[in-house]
């Protein structure tokens, strides 16, 4: 009563079936105690608490380099530990105090003109940088954007709405903290067709304070080395 | 050999090539490959419920497995792009149905009136 064909392709279909019901095992699997169910409320609780964790590890991290600086006894010991403190304040690896300014950045508070572009008026990563090179080429020894320490590694971009900074996000107001000689620091920002003049024409709020102590914290990031090697 | 059989046969089969095949889905297609699924388990579950009733047509089951898989999973994609949640229609609707057609199965196989109201005996059509 029934053809030869219709047999094999319900033979057919049988297979496909159980090769479905197979391939969605494994997906359940391989995908399924994954982020597919989870709800954005308990991604985002997730990510915060990844977030705490990672920031207890980072002051960890710090408290234990400091530690390791700590280490030493012996003459030669000694030299070698006052020039690794030496190499470690000026690579940002250590904490240091000392005179400097500090310079806030915030958006720009003038009232917004019909048909103008609205990112004009806010802060940019490259008015950050321009304000941090502008103070590492006036001398600064040490510079801090919001809590980051300027290391080699350091970059200042667009992360979407906010800045990054040793792949942080920070966002405005922007506080730069620079060791330096206090006045040549001003002077440099405050040079005629300089920084300071650029970004008051567009609107931005800055403040400069001349301040006699300025805590700068260490790097906190991963100072691992994949590629880069000692020369020999 | 028994009808059954063979079809026991294609399904051991079609599970051993999905479990060894090389291939994964993509998780993107995760949603369309389950409605899709659910669609085919829902065609055959209608498909032997008819079988028991008397009145399974090979041509309306064949499309309807593959056209009712491909339409559940282009349902599900239009859902997505549009926001609404189509998905959860396609899982209820088809859902609600399997075990509607469980439940007849079962009711045929134990040879009590089918859910058509004409009693049947069991296993009828499994004779060739």
């Amino acid at each position: 009563m029934r053809s030869r064909f219709e047999q094999l392709a319900m033979v057919l279909v049988a297979a496909i079936l159980g090769l479905m019901l197979a391939l969605g095992f494994r997906m359940q699997t391989a995908f399924g105690p994954t982020l597919q169910n989870r709800r954005w409320d308990e991604l985002a609780v997730m990510l915060r608490l990844c977030e705490e964790e990672r920031d207890a590890l980072r002051d960890e991290v710090v408290a234990l380099r400091a530690a390791i600086a700590e280490i030493g006894g012996g003459e030669q010991l000694d030299v070698l530990a006052q020039e690794l403190r030496q190499a470690r304040l000026f690579s940002g690896l250590a904490a240091g105090v000392g005179p400097g300014v500090r310079v806030t950045l915030d958006d720009s508070s003038r009232p917004q003109q019909g048909g103008e572009d609205p990112n004009l008026f806010l802060l940019h990563d490259d008015d950050i940088l321009r304000v941090v090179n502008e103070l590492a080429a006036a001398g600064a020894e040490a510079i801090v954007i919001n809590g980051q320490r300027r290391v080699a590694t350091t970059e200042i971009r667009c992360a979407g709405p906010a800045i990054s900074v040793n792949n942080t996000r920070v966002a405005p107001p922007i506080r730069i903290l620079a060791v330096g000689d206090p006045q040549t620091l001003e002077s440099a920002l405050r040079m005629r067709g300089g920084v300071l003049e650029i970004l008051t024409v567009i609107g931005i709020q800055v403040q400069i304070e001349q301040l006699g102590s300025l805590e700068i914290p260490a790097f906190a990031g991963t100072t691992r080395l994949r590629h880069l090697q000692a020369a020999r | 050999m028994n009808g059954a059989v063979w079809l026991l046969i294609g399904l051991l089969a079609g599970l051993v090539a999905g479990f060894r095949l090389p291939v994964a889905l993509p998780l993107a297609m995760a949603r369309y490959h389950s409605v899709a699924l659910l669609a085919a388990l829902d065609s055959v579950f209608g498909g032997w419920r008819a079988r028991l009733v008397g009145g399974f047509d090979p041509a309306v089951f064949l499309t309807g497995f593959f056209g009712n898989a491909v339409l559940a999973a282009a349902l599900t994609y239009i859902g997505d792009r549009t926001g609404v949640e189509l998905y959860l229609a396609a899982v209820f609707a088809l859902g609600t149905r399997i075990f509607m057609n469980l439940g007849a199965i079962r009711r045929l196989m134990l040879g009590m009136t089918g859910s058509n109201g004409q009693p049947q005996p069991p296993r009828s059509e499994e004779t060739p």
